[in-house]
């Protein structure tokens, strides 16, 4: 990010939207605010110490003379940290939301006004308009914040928070913000003026994650709470208070600060979006494609990894230290059935992340006719890359669950239990992405919203049918429920490697619909092509 | 120079464009005529690295458009049908983003701002707000921001379809002048008059093909095995004239009326002087004879439709 403050789409960002007359009115408005915040809170804490004294004048005893005497000696203190506090919460609101929604419209918005062609025939390479985008979409609310800094500093430290707490809010935030800056990014790229609906929606979706992602302070994964800026407004303004209500994140089972855990999070979850950016900010539309086949097999990697690395078996309230851990592993065969179901999204991302365009795997197709190309090739289609990914996954699951044999005793049979359950999900989503593979040769517009959707319809047919099967026989739901979903692998009753028949029946039905989609699949791409431009 | 070397473009279950192979020197105009659809659009993309060849190649100045995209487009303009501009921004400020992102030199662009201001007449709206302008003065920006690094390749599409007669000869002009500084230019359209005495070299699309390219002499030459005569003159020879020509065997599709008329000659330009020759000795006072040149649009017509005479 070198000589920011040049970047030309930087510039242009600064220059539109920081004009001298609005600079001023914001910066007025902003302290305005700050001031009638400030009244509002020295208001509030003197209701509440009015009351105080006339609750000690009415009753007259020590105790309500003791809390008198302390509101009174901390009357000042607490107003300051009340005040900072809402400071906080409101430029975390304002920070993180309009750098998601004006970031998710970027992209799209200069697809609209018809602008963005031009941009991509200048000289400024992909980084250096992501640079430009991201910080100058949302410069009107990162100059609204530094208005408001001092006033926040000085309530910070006021209240009595050290310097540094305040500056990892201001540090949390930010890293957060720009996470979701980048997230937005990625949304607008993917969307062309007439689903920029969807877009908006699709951010509302990525914000109320990362607001909610705070309940899993108490999951299995307590780390993953550090996305959400509600930490940096709660907990680390809160600081440590001693008691039920204190979570910690833990990374390889050692605590580390709040802090830490969102900078690795949102610096490595920023760090791939900013790589599928820069990969395809450039290209035509239709052209997209966010990773390449390894660099998906390497996401893959990453995400397993962050499984193993955040994982929290369960400790629940730990009186030695009077801290709680969140924690739902019980021991090794949760962490794996876990790790399973949590593999079937990643490789269902995976999917999407790899399917290739019509006119791509088409010029594939041809070339492996004629012997100059391979089934792994990076235009292919892409179900040996999610074998690559499972088989990945699985030997990450081998190499986590042998790092926590020590908290969560490991055996054998957890491992070729977790095989078949991986080996029946890995089928499934194959499936799955194949299907959307098929939609995008067919003349469905926006093919894989489509595809998703007609899934979610299976899916949802799929629960139906076991629904009706369940009323005959519990056992004749099983059969449906293993004919039709993987669902039946995560049944608690199983042990070890007693699967039921119908999982087995279940694979061999997914592969043959696995060729029949493949076939589907060749026939789209051997059709000749029409003459004639349709640009 | 542009080149294009054996560019495919697919789409879904199209052909847009097949197999183009096409070179235009330095210095050149180059018209590209078609009908909608035939892949004028998605050529001129594919040459500016807006959109990625299936197959092929396209080089700006022996420069790979898609291996190395931000070295090529230094020496690319790009100009569409569609004029839009940042609204939110001073005329200035428009130019100045586009020169920095064209990188180039920051001690030239204060000059280069203002001399391409001047060249598209936009002097006294230099400090205005862009939303402001009228839709004239938003396109004539739109040309200054395709010009202000000096490009020596422009890619036109259809640059003219939105443009008054005023702003079509200033931007006609404009070409002309970028023309004699050395750059060559490809320029795309279906307003046929448009490219009439302004192209030094046209080439016909069609389906995605390129049915015919060349200079106009050449591609007049292959488009006509007769040449179109016109004649006239004074007083009454007719009877006189029309023996004449129906005497020679390398005429044809005599037409003649009182004092004018036309008739096709199939042999070279040298020998019509003999066929003149012929009328005057016969007393036909001529008073004007000669080839009628094919306007750009009879060529088209011709070609396009494969009616080659």
């Amino acid at each position: 990010m070198p000589r920011f403050w040049t970047n030309p789409e930087f510039v242009r960002h600064r220059r539109a939207e920081l004009r001298p007359v609005r600079a001023v009115t914001v910066a007025v408005v902003v302290l305005v605010m700050c001031v009638l915040l400030g009244l509002a809170c020295w208001s509030y804490e003197q209701n509440l110490l009015e009351n105080a004294q006339r609750g000690a004048e009415t009753f007259a005893t020590q105790a309500w003379q003791d809390r008198l005497d302390r509101m009174q000696r901390d009357f000042a203190p607490i107003i300051w940290l009340l005040f900072y506090r809402w400071l906080v919460g409101l430029q975390g609101v304002a920070l993180t939301f309009w750098t998601l929604f004006s970031c998710a419209q970027s992209v799209s918005g200069e697809r609209d006004r018809k602008t963005w062609d031009f941009q991509r025939t200048t000289r400024l390479t992909s980084t250096e308009i992501l640079i430009g985008k991201i910080l100058g979409e949302p410069i009107l609310v990162y100059f609204a914040v530094l208005c408001a800094a001092p006033v926040t500093l000085i309530a910070g430290l006021a209240g009595g928070l050290s310097f540094g707490t305040v500056i990892s809010v201001f540090v949390f935030l930010a890293s957060t913000s720009l996470f979701l800056g980048f997230g937005g990014m990625w949304l607008s790229t993917l969307l062309e003026s007439r689903t920029r609906g969807v877009g908006l929606i699709g951010a509302l979706a990525l914000y109320g994650f990362t607001l909610a992602s705070y309940g899993l302070r108490e999951s299995g994964l307590p780390g993953l709470a550090a996305m959400s800026p509600l930490i940096a407004i709660i907990d680390l303004v809160l600081g440590k208070v001693p008691g039920p209500f204190h979570f910690t994140p833990v990374l390889f089972g050692h605590e580390v600060s709040w802090l830490l855990m969102n900078l690795l999070l949102c610096g490595s979850f920023s760090a791939w979006l900013a790589l599928m950016l820069i990969r395809n900010l450039k290209r035509d539309y239709p052209d997209i494609r966010p990773l390449s086949r390894w660099q998906a097999v390497g996401c893959a990697a990453f995400l397993n990894f962050l499984i193993y690395a955040l994982l929290s078996p369960g400790r629940f309230g730990d009186t030695l230290s009077g801290t709680v851990r969140g924690g739902q592993f019980p021991d090794a065969k949760s962490v794996a059935v876990f790790a399973v179901a949590i593999n079937g999204l990643i490789l269902f991302l995976m999917g999407l992340a790899t399917l290739t365009p019509q006119e791509r795997l088409k010029v594939w197709r041809r070339k492996l006719s004629a012997g100059e190309s391979a089934v792994f090739a990076d235009d292919g289609l892409p179900w040996p890359w999610l074998g690559i990914s499972a088989v990945v996954a699985y030997a990450m699951m081998i190499w986590g669950l042998l790092a926590w044999d020590h908290a969560l005793p490991l055996d054998s049979g957890t491992l070729q239990a977790a095989a078949i359950r991986l080996l029946l999900v890995a089928v499934f989503v194959t499936r799955d992405v194949l299907f959307l593979q098929w939609c995008i040769l067919t003349r469905l517009r926006q093919p894989v919203v489509k595809g998703v959707l007609f899934l979610g319809l299976y899916y949802a047919a799929a629960a139906v049918l076991t629904a009706l099967a369940t009323i005959s026989s519990e056992e004749s739901g099983r059969w449906v429920l293993a004919l039709l979903t993987p669902v039946q692998v995560f049944d608690p009753r199983i042990h070890g490697m007693a699967f039921p028949p119908a999982t087995y029946v279940g694979l061999l039905v997914q592969m043959g619909i696995i060729g029949t989609v493949l076939a589907a699949i060749t026939n789209r791409l051997q059709r000749p092509l029409r003459i004639g431009a349709a640009a | 120079m542009i080149e294009l070397l054996g560019l495919r473009k697919e789409f879904e279950n199209v052909l847009a464009v097949d197999d183009l192979n096409l070179k235009i020197s330095k210095g050149e105009i180059f018209g590209l005529i078609g009908p909608n659809g035939a892949g004028k659009t998605t050529t001129i993309r594919m040459a500016c690295g807006l959109l990625a060849p299936t197959q092929g190649r396209a080089l700006a100045n022996g420069i790979d458009v898609a291996r190395e995209p931000e070295r090529a487009q230094q020496y690319i303009g790009y100009l569409s049908d569609f004029f839009a501009v940042y609204e939110d921004l001073k005329v200035w400020e428009y130019l100045d983003y586009f020169a920095h992102a064209y990188k180039m030199p920051e001690a030239e662009i204060p000059a280069r701002i203002t001399e391409v201001i001047a060249q598209v007449n936009l002097e006294v709206k230099r400090d205005a707000m862009i939303r402001g302008l009228s839709r004239g003065m938003k396109q004539r920006l739109g040309i200054a921001r395709a010009i202000i690094h000096r490009p020596q390749v422009m890619l036109l599409d259809e640059p003219a379809s939105g443009l008054d007669p005023k702003a079509r000869l200033e931007l006609r002009s404009l070409l002309l002048g970028l023309r004699d500084q050395g750059a060559t230019i490809l320029i795309s359209s279906h307003i046929l008059t448009e490219l009439e005495g302004f192209c030094t070299s046209i080439g016909i699309m069609e389906k995605g093909r390129m049915v015919r390219s060349g200079s106009i002499a050449e591609v007049t030459a292959a488009a006509t095995t007769s040449r179109l005569v016109r004649l006239t003159w004074a007083g009454d020879s007719l009877a006189v004239a029309q023996e004449k020509l129906a005497g020679d065997p390398r005429v044809s599709e005599v037409n003649l009326t009182t004092g004018a008329g036309t008739f096709r000659f199939s042999g070279a330009e040298e020998d019509l002087a003999t066929v003149l020759g012929s009328l005057v000795e016969a007393k036909v006072q001529v008073t004007s004879f000669g080839e009628a040149k094919q306007t750009v649009e009879e060529l088209y017509m011709k070609l396009s439709t494969h009616e080659v005479m």
